[in-house]
């Protein structure tokens, strides 16, 4: 098992590595270095002045030596300044993540919460009208596209009935407030973007939950336990449910990279602070060093995320030890 | 009671092939059957496209700022300057029609010009339904001609107009071709990678598919978006060997199309080789290679038979998935760039519209939905139908 963990956390690395070096070198094809800025900004700039400057910043290098210098940076704990912000990279991510990490764990939270017992429903009532009616539902839900439920709930909600903010994080100037206050001032920013978020997923899970489901019914153990005279509750959570559990985990675990995927876009519609639209933002706006390490950090999260699921398999399932 | 038995005898003898029997499954999905129609559907409108241009005799890039944001079912008068040459056109092409006309008009002192040749001209200031009646008191035979002309002063918008005067109803059209085109393209293309890449890790086994199986798992971990944005946003002029595709006149949706490839590959590639990895040990494969098949005819003849009627169903599934990301990327502006329509770089300002037209973020989107659900149910019948577990013979 511990040599399975370490096997697997350096291969993560080397992932995580690997990628940031395609990344780097993706970057520097990107339309605009900053002195391309700095010359369309100021029509005074030389020739002269330009190769001087090039030469000052390491622009004149290829690509790989640059990432050199990067890397060496990073690891003295250097992440460098944002040109947009105009504050330490690393003073940008504190709060964003947080954001972006409350975002979507209430988006898995509540797609569990609807999932489950709407895919147990269908699994014990296979082809009856409600399970018709929820597998409509989850299609819809898959085939989504996300930032459109987005615009459409604000025009729905903010828009047609003024009930939620249209976009934003929190209001602005209410710091001093109880935490009580706070947490419903945030909350009232959260329900929209979580609904559009956690749609696509509530589709999914509640159709793998039911398949799970009806595959652990099927099994010979629950006749054994029906014969025994088990209650209902007893061999529908503690036998069937439990052994569902285990292909629950898996999509659990592919769907941080969709839920991150998703934060992206509904970050981006409802101008929620988050790391997923200060990607988007620091790409559109060249700003270099914010965009690596936002990037980094989200593929990184999403990537041990999948290393934790896959350690969690041997938890929920006794069988499978490596 | 008799008649039935001997009929199910009937039925029983005669025999079915494996397509057949998948196709009378597939026909009992209604929501799969509806699919296919509602696909159909959106492909002819698709391919057709520029005959409905024609017919509604509407430009899909033609600009009109004066028209902007027109609600729903509205007509827009043509400037002045589009009116002015079409007028120009029928002279140069009727020239002793516009003459008796120009005559006409000047003799019965309709219209009060210095200059004799700007007569039919003048008429152009008049409001479109007094411009017609003093045509018709004329009584020329020729002004017929000059009011079916003024037919094309004014042009239908069914869904109305964007923000700089464009008719969303043959945008929308034209955005089908591209969406759709874009979907079904990345899938297929995606479904062959994964198919080679699948069969050769499956096939050669060892080294080659420990490395080719880890690079899938590492791509299938990845967020997608934030890569695709990442990738989408490299000015494609500066990668070595990709430049050719610059040259290309709609470089933005080839340059799509080969991204979402990239990312869309893996779950293909890992079916072919799971099947791949069953098949390879059976009888039949031993007996292809003692009769002498070299490794390229087992591959082709004996293994990738066996694997098209799932890829059938990943490739409709994936369809679906590309038309959303296409979508997306074209929504946050790094997709198909205007001025070509697709259904998600209309959503582009989606934020502007909310307010001064909310239907027309609502449309594009609506078409969207509609495409991926049919496509998913497609692959969802398909899935059913093929699987031997769910056939009832």
């Amino acid at each position: 098992m511990g040599s399975y963990i370490l096997r697997r956390l350096l291969q993560t690395l080397l992932v995580i590595v690997l990628l940031s070096y395609v990344f780097y070198y993706l970057m520097a094809m990107m339309p605009g270095d900053p002195v391309d800025l700095m010359i369309s900004s100021n029509p005074k700039i030389t020739p002269e002045d330009v190769i001087r400057l090039k030469s000052l910043y390491g622009l004149d290098q290829p690509a790989y030596v640059r990432y050199g210098h990067w890397v060496q940076d990073l690891i003295k704990g250097d992440f460098g300044y944002s040109r947009t912000y105009r504050v330490p990279v690393m003073e940008l991510m504190g709060a964003r993540l947080m954001n972006t990490f409350i975002l979507s764990l209430a988006s898995l939270l509540l797609a569990l919460l609807i999932s489950i017992p709407a895919g147990i429903y269908c699994s014990l009532h296979p082809n009856s009208k409600l399970d018709y009616t929820i597998n409509f539902f989850s299609f819809t839900g898959i085939s989504l596209p996300s930032f459109w439920l987005g615009i459409v709930l604000i025009i729905l909600f903010s828009v047609k009935f003024p009930i939620f903010p249209a976009g934003g994080t929190q209001t602005v100037g209410l710091d001093d407030g109880t935490i009580w206050d706070i947490f419903a001032d945030r909350t009232k920013y959260l329900i929209l973007p979580v609904l559009s978020l956690s749609i696509q997923q509530i589709g999914r899970f509640s159709r793998f939950v039911r398949s799970a489901m009806l595959e652990s019914l099927r099994n010979d153990y629950i006749r054994t336990a029906k014969a025994k005279g088990l209650s209902h509750n007893v061999i529908v959570w503690k036998h069937a449910f439990r052994n569902s559990l285990i292909p629950l985990v898996t999509i659990l675990a592919l769907s941080f990279s969709g839920l991150f995927s998703g934060a992206l876009l509904t970050e981006t519609v409802f101008a929620y602070q988050g790391v997923g639209k200060l990607v988007y933002d620091s790409i559109i706006g060249n700003d270099f060093n914010v965009a690596m390490v936002a990037l980094l950090i989200s593929v990184s999260m999403v990537l041990v995320m999948n290393l934790a699921a896959d350690i969690l398999y041997s938890v929920v399932d006794p069988r499978i030890s490596y | 009671m008799e008649i039935n038995s001997m009929e199910a005898i009937k039925n029983l003898e005669k025999p079915r092939s494996m397509a057949q029997i998948v196709f009378a499954q597939f026909l009992e999905n209604k929501a799969a059957v509806a699919g296919v129609i509602v696909i159909l559907i959106f492909t002819v409108v698709a391919l057709a496209a520029p005959w409905i241009q024609d017919a509604m005799n509407i430009d899909p890039d033609d600009q009109d700022l004066a028209n902007h944001y027109l609600p729903m079912a509205s007509y827009s008068e043509a400037p002045k300057n589009v009116k002015e040459s079409l007028l120009h056109n029928f002279i140069a092409r009727e020239p002793e029609k516009a003459k008796v006309l120009q005559d006409t008009l000047l003799g019965q002192h309709l219209v009060q010009v210095e200059n004799p040749e700007d007569a039919l001209f003048k008429l152009l200031e008049l409001p479109p339904l007094e411009f017609e009646k003093l045509l018709i008191s004329t009584q020329a035979p020729e002004a017929q001609s000059l009011i079916n002309l003024s037919k094309k002063f004014k042009s239908f918008h069914l869904f109305g107009t964007d923000e700089v005067g464009r008719d969303v109803f043959i945008r929308l059209i034209y955005g089908t071709r591209i969406s759709m085109g874009v979907g079904i393209l990345t899938a297929v293309a995606a479904a062959l990678v994964g198919l080679l890449i699948g069969a050769f890790s499956g096939f050669y086994g060892g080294f080659i598919d420990t490395t080719l199986m880890r690079v899938t798992d590492a791509l299938l971990a990845l967020p997608t978006m934030p890569v695709l944005i990442v990738i989408a946003a490299v000015d494609i002029q500066k990668v070595p060997f990709l430049n050719f595709l610059v040259t290309a006149q709609n470089q933005s949706i080839w340059k799509l199309v080969f991204i979402l490839c990239l990312f869309s590959w893996m779950q293909v590639a890992r079916l072919v080789r799971g099947s791949v990895l069953s098949i390879r040990e059976r009888e039949f494969i031993l007996a292809a290679r003692t009769l002498g098949a070299n490794d390229f005819t087992i591959v082709v003849k004996h293994l990738f038979p066996n694997v098209i009627a799932p890829m059938l169903v990943s490739i409709s599934l994936g369809v679906g998935e590309s038309i959303l990301y296409e979508a997306a990327l074209s929504f946050l502006g790094l997709g198909i760039q205007p001025p070509t329509p697709s259904w998600g770089n209309m959503l582009n300002k989606a934020q502007e519209l909310i307010f001064e037209a909310t239907h027309l973020a609502i449309l594009p989107g609506l078409l969207i939905l509609l495409t991926t659900i049919s496509f998913n149910f497609i692959g969802d019948g398909l899935q059913d139908a093929i699987d031997p577990k769910t056939i009832k013979r």
